[in-house]
Order: structure tokens, then C-alpha cells, then sequence
């Protein structure tokens, strides 16, 4: 398990690495400059501020400058926002982002396997159909539509929610149904097939057999094996909310880190491309670790090393 | 059993990772205000929680505004955009304040003299002008503000606005210093500026942000005071009450300022909604009181009671590139531009009610004689599709063309400019027989390249950095970094320097209008429509003054 857990550690930084080698190379193939304004300033000044932010040394130092960075966790100064450097922007966001996408994610499990479950139980019935339109609509409209639909419905029209911003639970209740229902359906599908599935094994019937409370049977035998593939899923769904989390931000104005990621490409601001993007690959690296581990300790049967015995 | 605690613990894990995360987010938004004021981030806490409680009892006199997003900062010479300066405009006062007929009048300098040649400006401050901690704004505080504005160490983007001050420019290019700078703190009110050239419209310039005073005492004990609520001093209409950064800040009425009694707002929330539709539906369930429009509800909005149309200084207009076949020819430059119609692109397609640009200075300019410099100067450019069509053909016959070179007309990526260019496009296909190719890049992409005049003929636009119609002009002498078409033009040159250096404002203006007619004689560019700025806003609002050029003025904006 050590050894595995190491291995899988050295993948993780050899991932981020490469990740960071890659961004360096895109980042400085795009043309264009910080400093391109429509009015230019005049040319020392432009100077002072390049050598400022270390852009007057050749590419490669410039490359070595910023594996240090991403070393020593310090990303430096913003080249457009004076006042913040890349840490303080990573430090104010991403605890915003965090809350919007775990709380996102908590509805969408907690609610998918609800649904997934009732559909499985009521198999062709009322309840599955009515849950399996929810899914089916969840997956089928993206989350900026929902969003701008629910702002409209709930918000202008019926007067619920305030509309936007990110102040009170009150605001946080539309962004995060927008961004959850995705996540929420794909689960419920998920959870209403392998349930049906494992519904069907043998020891499901022995169980119930030996007059086991349905209840029991359900949570106890059923359940526990058909949420594997949701488990397995959970990577890319975190990934999914992640980058949801970029639109439903803007849509919503919260004030959260996608901005940065997207705004600091458009301004070649580099020092917070380079911060936000590690940043999240370093983050998804670590969940992605975190499912797998998960996964082979749920299921025995998963072996996630030799010596590894259960 | 086992298996299932593991899922449930995981479970829990995500869950205090997202109240850790919470608490950390609040934790921290005090530490940092602990960094910067040690002592009374406590009282000031205190304080903006009372203030909170105090806004939600006052509902009357609140504005509620979008900023669209964070200000890149409040330290006047370093947040050179409309984000930073719509806000910033309202809490500070320079020696001038724009009124409400957009012409300089007094502000923090009660009075001034300006010497017979036009170079010295002596400044009285008045004496009940205050920051909001109390101090009196003093000569010395603009002496150093402007110092800073021009120092090349802080690399102000706005100095160059400050480049009419003696000594100026040397000291920004690093070749002179700030003893050499033509600024002067007599006494504690008395400020005295000395000028390189006669500058007709310097009281104008005063006014904008970047010449706004700073406190000096505070500054030099903490540079990074205008960073946070807490230790921001002001002495304008408003002070900074709350800033909570990339979410929302809010504006007190300053009761320090000279002119308390005519601020009628007791306070200023701004949100940062960057995304139209959100912005429009926040105006809509009353949460904001003024919006942008959307582009795709304009048709219909435009024509609604809450909406406003104001203009602006500021031109939209496209650059031949003279270095570039075919357009070194000028009857060539001249059919391309006559043959488009102004009139359609801004009745059917932007549909904002711009006006069609006859010239390349905006309306609004007095002359000398108390007339409108583009009235003045006239229609120097008229639509006649049988005159380009002539033009064209003699264009090819002075260079020998049977075919005319490829030509590709580029903009930066976004809908309107493209509406624009599709139907220039189509313009040039059935009027002139000529097929241009389209091309678009993003912005940054798109400035680098028409800067490096690697662009054949692009859009582009022009918005007023200070009020005169030299600061248009200036843009096309030889090599300045707004001219971008390769153009170079001796008379011109001539013309934009001596109306530079020219006291009498009567022979000034004869060479400005002498420049203009110059430059569309050769026509290295071709105007489509001077800007206007739209938006809707509630009914109960009134007295929020937008300048054609310069910010936001909020000093006597009112609510019901």
C-alpha cells in the first residue's frame, strides 16, 4: 500500500510537471504581451516593467524561474492586478470555488442516488420514468442554459432568489442547482443500471429469502455494490465540475478562481496562467489519487498492489 | 460493514475540507487587515459592522451601480481603465472637477492665475478642503502625486498625461529627475505648475484621475494604503466604506468634503457582474439601478423609457495600411472608403444610435469662436458609390493593376465587429466588384499585429483621453504609436506641432482644422461613427453626469 501510494506520488508530480512544461510552451507560443495596451506607453517604461517581471530573459531562464515558483509554491506577482500577487488571487478564490463545487457535488450524490435508487425499485413504473426524465433533461441541457433559465424563472420573475453575486446561502442555492443537475442525472443513470443489475444476483434473493427488511436488503446488500461505478466516475465528474464552475462563476459574478483562469489568458497575464493552471492540475491530480485509493479499498477485489491483502 | 465506513468517512472528509475551506476564507480576510493597520482594525471592524446596519435602515439614498468587475487599483497613476476610474472619480477631487456641462470648475483649487504666456498655472487650494481622516489637502500632497504619476520607477501607464508639465517626459524616460519637474508647493495651499507649451486645456486635464492628489503623510507610511478599505483616504464626494475584493465595495458620503451639502447620496453599493444578461436581469428584479443593454434585447430595449444615450469622445473607424498594396494608393484608400454607406451601419446594424462620422474629431469641441469644431470643419468625407467606382479605376490605372492585389480586412474576434465587416464585405463585393477576405484574431493578438503594421486594413477606434480635438489629431503624426497606417505627413506634422506650441486659441484652432482637412485629403483611415454610451437606467435615478470625455460623476446624483 506504501508502495503504492508512493508510486502514485511520484506519477502525480511527474504529471504536474509535464502539465507546467506544456502550459510554459503554449503559453509563450500565443502572440501578444501583458503590456499591449491600445494606447503604448512609452518604451522605457515598457522596459522598467519587463525586467520587473523578469520577461526580458530568454525563454528558457524564464522556464527555470518558474519551476522554481511552482517549487517553492510562490507564484509571484500579478503582472494586472498590481496590488495581488498569484497567491493571494489562489488564496481568495479557490476557497469560494471549493465551496460552490463540494456543495455542487454533495447535491448531485446525495440527490442521483435517490433518484437512481427509487428508479431501480419502481423499475418501469411512475417514479422511473418521472426520475429518468429528470436525468435525461439534467444531462441534455448545459449548465449555462439552466442557468440563465432558473435566474429568469426564480429569480426576475418569481422573485425567490436574488439574482446574482455570492452573499448569503439565498445566493448560493441557484448556482449551485445550475452546476449540480449535470453531475446529478449522469449519477442517477448510473445508480438506477448497476442497481438493477445487482437487484438481480443471487445473493440479493438469498437475502431476501432469509426475510431480511427490504429497507435492509436495499442499503445494506444492493447498494453498497452498485455504487462502484459511481465511485469510478467521480474523477471525471469532479473534472466536469471544475470546469462548470467556470461558466456558472461568470454567469453568477461569484467570486471565485475561474475568472482568473480565463481573464489571465486573454491579458497574457503569465505569472497567473501558469499559477491557476498548476494549481488545478495539482488539485485534479490529487482528487483523481484520492478516488482510486477510495475505490480499492471499497472493492477487495481491486487489487491496487501484490502485497496488498484483504 | 467495513467497506461502507470507508465511503461514509469519505464522505465526511469532503465535507470538513468545505467548512475548513469556509473558515479559512473569513480568517483570512482579517489577518489581512491586521497586516495593514494593526492597531485599528479592531474599531474599524466595529465600525463597518455598524455601518452595515446602518445601510439596511436607510434605504432611501442608496445607489446601486455594476462596476463590471475588480478595479485594477485605486492608486490614481496606476488604474488607467474605465473600472478603476468610474469609481475612483467619486471618491477624489483634483484641482478641477468636471461640471455638469463637462467644462472644468473649481474643485479642490478654489481659484488660479495663468500667466500672459500661457506656461505658469498658480493654484490656490481652498482652505476647508480635507481628507477624510482630517488632514487639510495640501500643495505638497499634489507635488507628490503628480511626482509619482511621472516617476519611472512606478511606471504609471497614465503618464504620459502628465508629459505637458516641464521636465516631464525627461524624467519619465529616465534622462531627467523629479527636482527638474516644473512643479512647485509655495505654501501649504499655494500649488504653481509651469508648462512646456501653452495648453489651452490643462484646467480640462486636472480633472482626470490621474492628476488626483494623494495624501502623502499616509502614503509614506503605508504604501499600499489605497489597497484596502480600511486605510483608504479620500477627498472627494465619497469615501470607501467597504471593499471586499472581486465581490462588491461600497461608497460612504464623505462628510469631510468641502461640498458635503450638495452630495445628495448617503451611499454607493457596486457590484462587479461581468456578463451582460446577468447584469440586465439583476437591473430587472431592482437589484442594480442602472445596465448595460444586452446586444441581444437591444432592438427592443432601446426604445424603452429607462433608456439613455449620452455621447462620447471617440471614434470608430478603420486604418489602411499605406506601406501595403493597394493601399498606398490614395484614390484606392479613397474609393474603399467612399463607396460605404455610414448612415446603414449605424441605422441596421449597430442600431445604437450613433452618429455617422463625417470626420475623425467627435462633435462637442468649442473653437475659439464659440462654434462646434466638427460643424466647423464640415463633411470631409460623403458616401457616393459612382464617384469610388471611378476612383477605383483610376487608382489601378495610376499603378498598373488589371486585378487588384488580395485584400483582407481584419478585425478582433467579437459579433459587432463583425456584423460591421460582413456588411463592408458585401458592400465591396456588389459596389466596387472587389472581394475582400475576412479575418479575425483575438484582441491582444490582433493590437500586436496592427501595431507591427503586419495588417492590411483593420478595424479600430479611437476614445478621447483628454478634452480637445488635438488629442485626436496627435494620434497620425510620423511614427507616433497610435498611428499604425505607415502614413507620414510633413504638413501635418508641421500643423499638429505648431498648434501645440500656439497661445492664441483662435490660430490654434485654425491649424487643428487645417490638420483634419490634411489628413482626409490623404485619408489613411476612414471613420465609421463617433461612440455613444447606452444603457438603462431606473426612473427614480437622477443627476449622474457622464462626460463625453472622462468618468462616472456621482457628486450630485440622487434617488427617490
Amino acid at each position: 500500500m506504501i508502495r503504492y501510494i508512493l508510486k502514485r506520488f511520484f506519477m502525480m508530480i511527474l504529471t504536474i510537471w509535464i502539465i507546467a512544461t506544456l502550459t510554459f510552451v503554449l503559453m509563450n507560443a500565443i502572440p501578444g504581451s501583458p503590456f499591449n495596451e491600445e494606447r503604448t506607453s512609452n518604451e522605457a517604461v515598457q522596459e522598467n516593467l519587463e525586467r520587473h517581471f523578469n520577461l526580458d530573459e530568454p525563454p528558457i531562464v524564464q522556464y527555470f524561474i518558474y519551476l522554481k515558483s511552482i517549487a517553492t509554491l510562490d507564484f509571484g506577482p500579478s503582472i494586472k492586478k498590481p496590488n495581488d500577487t498569484v497567491n493571494d488571487l489562489l488564496a481568495r478564490g479557490f476557497p469560494i470555488s471549493a465551496e460552490l463545487g463540494i456543495i455542487a457535488i454533495l447535491v448531485a450524490l446525495v440527490s442521483g442516488i435517490i433518484l437512481g435508487v427509487l428508479a431501480a425499485l419502481r423499475h418501469n413504473g411512475i417514479i422511473d420514468y418521472l426520475a429518468m426524465m429528470i436525468a435525461v433533461l439534467g444531462i441534455s441541457i448545459p449548465n449555462f442554459v439552466l442557468a440563465t433559465l432558473l435566474i429568469q424563472q426564480l429569480a426576475v420573475n418569481a422573485g425567490f432568489f436574488p439574482v446574482a453575486t455570492w452573499q448569503s446561502p439565498m445566493h448560493m442555492i441557484l448556482p449551485t442547482l445550475a452546476l449540480a443537475t449535470g453531475p446529478m442525472a449522469i449519477i442517477a443513470r448510473l445508480t438506477r443500471s448497476s442497481m438493477l443489475e445487482v437487484l438481480t444476483q443471487d445473493y440479493i434473493k438469498m437475502a431476501r429469502a432469509k426475510g431480511l427488511a427490504p429497507y435492509k436488503v436495499v442499503i445494506k446488500h444492493a447498494l453498497k455494490n452498485a455504487l462502484m461505478p459511481v465511485v469510478t466516475i467521480m474523477g471525471t465528474l469532479l473534472a466536469g465540475i471544475l470546469t462548470g464552475t467556470f461558466v456558472i462563476e461568470k454567469i453568477f459574478a461569484i467570486p471565485g478562481m475561474g475568472k482568473y483562469f480565463v481573464e489571465s489568458i486573454n491579458q497574457r497575464d503569465y505569472p497567473v496562467i501558469m499559477g491557476t493552471t498548476v494549481f488545478y492540475s495539482a488539485f485534479l491530480v490529487f482528487a483523481l489519487f484520492l478516488v482510486d485509493i477510495a475505490y480499492g479499498l471499497l472493492d477487495p477485489r481491486i487489487k491496487l498492489h501484490k502485497e496488498e491483502g484483504n | 460493514m467495513k467497506k461502507w465506513l470507508v465511503l461514509l468517512f469519505i464522505l465526511m472528509f469532503t465535507f470538513l475540507v468545505a467548512c475548513t475551506t469556509g473558515n479559512d476564507e473569513s480568517s483570512e480576510g482579517d489577518s489581512g487587515s491586521e497586516d495593514s493597520n494593526t492597531e485599528e482594525s479592531s474599531t474599524d471592524q466595529e465600525e463597518a459592522e455598524s455601518d452595515e446596519e446602518s445601510s439596511s435602515e436607510s434605504s432611501g439614498k442608496v445607489l446601486r451601480l455594476n462596476n463590471g468587475s475588480e478595479p485594477t487599483s485605486f492608486d490614481p497613476p496606476q488604474g488607467f481603465n474605465a473600472v478603476s476610474w468610474n469609481a475612483l472619480n467619486n471618491l477624489m477631487e483634483g484641482l478641477t472637477r468636471l461640471d455638469e456641462s463637462h467644462q472644468p470648475a473649481a474643485g479642490i483649487a478654489e481659484d488660479w492665475n495663468i500667466s500672459d504666456d500661457g506656461l505658469e498655472y498658480t493654484f490656490t487650494l481652498r482652505e476647508d478642503a480635507n481628507w477624510s481622516n482630517g488632514d487639510p489637502v495640501t500643495a505638497e500632497d499634489f507635488v507628490f502625486a503628480w511626482t509619482r504619476l511621472l516617476d519611472p520607477d512606478e511606471a504609471s501607464p497614465a503618464a504620459f498625461l502628465g508629459y505637458f508639465i516641464e521636465g516631464a517626459e525627461a524624467f519619465n524616460n529616465g534622462e531627467g529627475s523629479a527636482e527638474d519637474l516644473g512643479l512647485v508647493a509655495e505654501d501649504e495651499k499655494t500649488l504653481k505648475v509651469t508648462l512646456n507649451a501653452p495648453t489651452g486645456f490643462f484646467l480640462d486635464l486636472v480633472s482626470n484621475p490621474a492628476f488626483f492628489p494623494v495624501n502623502k503623510a499616509v502614503a509614506e507610511e503605508n504604501p499600499d494604503w489605497h489597497a484596502e478599505a480600511d486605510s483608504f483616504v479620500s477627498n472627494g464626494p465619497f469615501t470607501l466604506s467597504e471593499w471586499e475584493h472581486e465581490s462588491h465595495f461600497t461608497f460612504k458620503k464623505n462628510p469631510e468634503y468641502w461640498d458635503a451639502e450638495n452630495v445628495d447620496l448617503e451611499e454607493v453599493h457596486w457590484a462587479m457582474v461581468n456578463e451582460e444578461n446577468t447584469e440586465y436581469q439583476m437591473y430587472e428584479s431592482g437589484e442594480l439601478d442602472t445596465a448595460a443593454i444586452p446586444s441581444d434585447l437591444a432592438e427592443q430595449l432601446l426604445d424603452n423609457e429607462d433608456a439613455f444615450f449620452v455621447d462620447q469622445a471617440g471614434t470608430y473607424f478603420y486604418r489602411f495600411n499605406v506601406e501595403m498594396e493597394p493601399f498606398q494608393n490614395e484614390k484606392i484608400r479613397k474609393a474603399f472608403a467612399k463607396v460605404i454607406n455610414q448612415e446603414d451601419i449605424v441605422q441596421y446594424i449597430t442600431k445604437n444610435k450613433e452618429v455617422p462620422a463625417k470626420g475623425f474629431v467627435s462633435p462637442g469641441f468649442t473653437d475659439a469662436n464659440g462654434n462646434d469644431f466638427r460643424e466647423e470643419s464640415g463633411d470631409l468625407l460623403t458616401h457616393d458609390p459612382e464617384e469610388a467606382r471611378q476612383l477605383l479605376k483610376e487608382g489601378m490605372e495610376e499603378e498598373g493593376y488589371d486585378e487588384l492585389p488580395e485584400v483582407v480586412l481584419s478585425y478582433n474576434t467579437d459579433d459587432a465587429h463583425r456584423a460591421i465587416a460582413e456588411y463592408m464585405a458585401e458592400v465591396y463585393s456588389e459596389e466596387l466588384d472587389v472581394d475582400v477576405t475576412l479575418e479575425n484574431t483575438e484582441w491582444n493578438v490582433f493590437l500586436e499585429d496592427q501595431k507591427s503594421l503586419s495588417l492590411q486594413f483593420s478595424r479600430s477606434s479611437f476614445l478621447a483621453d483628454y478634452a480637445d480635438p488635438v488629442n485626436f489629431l496627435e494620434s497620425f503624426v510620423t511614427d507616433s504609436s497610435m498611428n499604425r497606417t505607415g502614413w507620414s505627413n510633413e504638413k501635418y506634422d508641421e500643423l499638429i506641432a505648431n498648434a501645440k506650441n500656439e497661445a492664441d486659441e483662435e490660430k490654434r484652432y485654425e491649424y487643428l482644422y487645417e490638420a483634419e482637412q490634411v489628413l482626409f485629403d490623404e485619408l489613411p483611415l476612414f471613420p465609421i461613427h463617433f461612440y455613444n454610451q447606452v444603457g438603462l437606467q431606473k426612473p427614480e435615478v437622477s443627476g449622474v453626469v457622464r462626460h463625453p470625455v472622462g468618468y462616472l460623476e456621482l457628486k450630485w446624483a440622487s434617488k427617490e
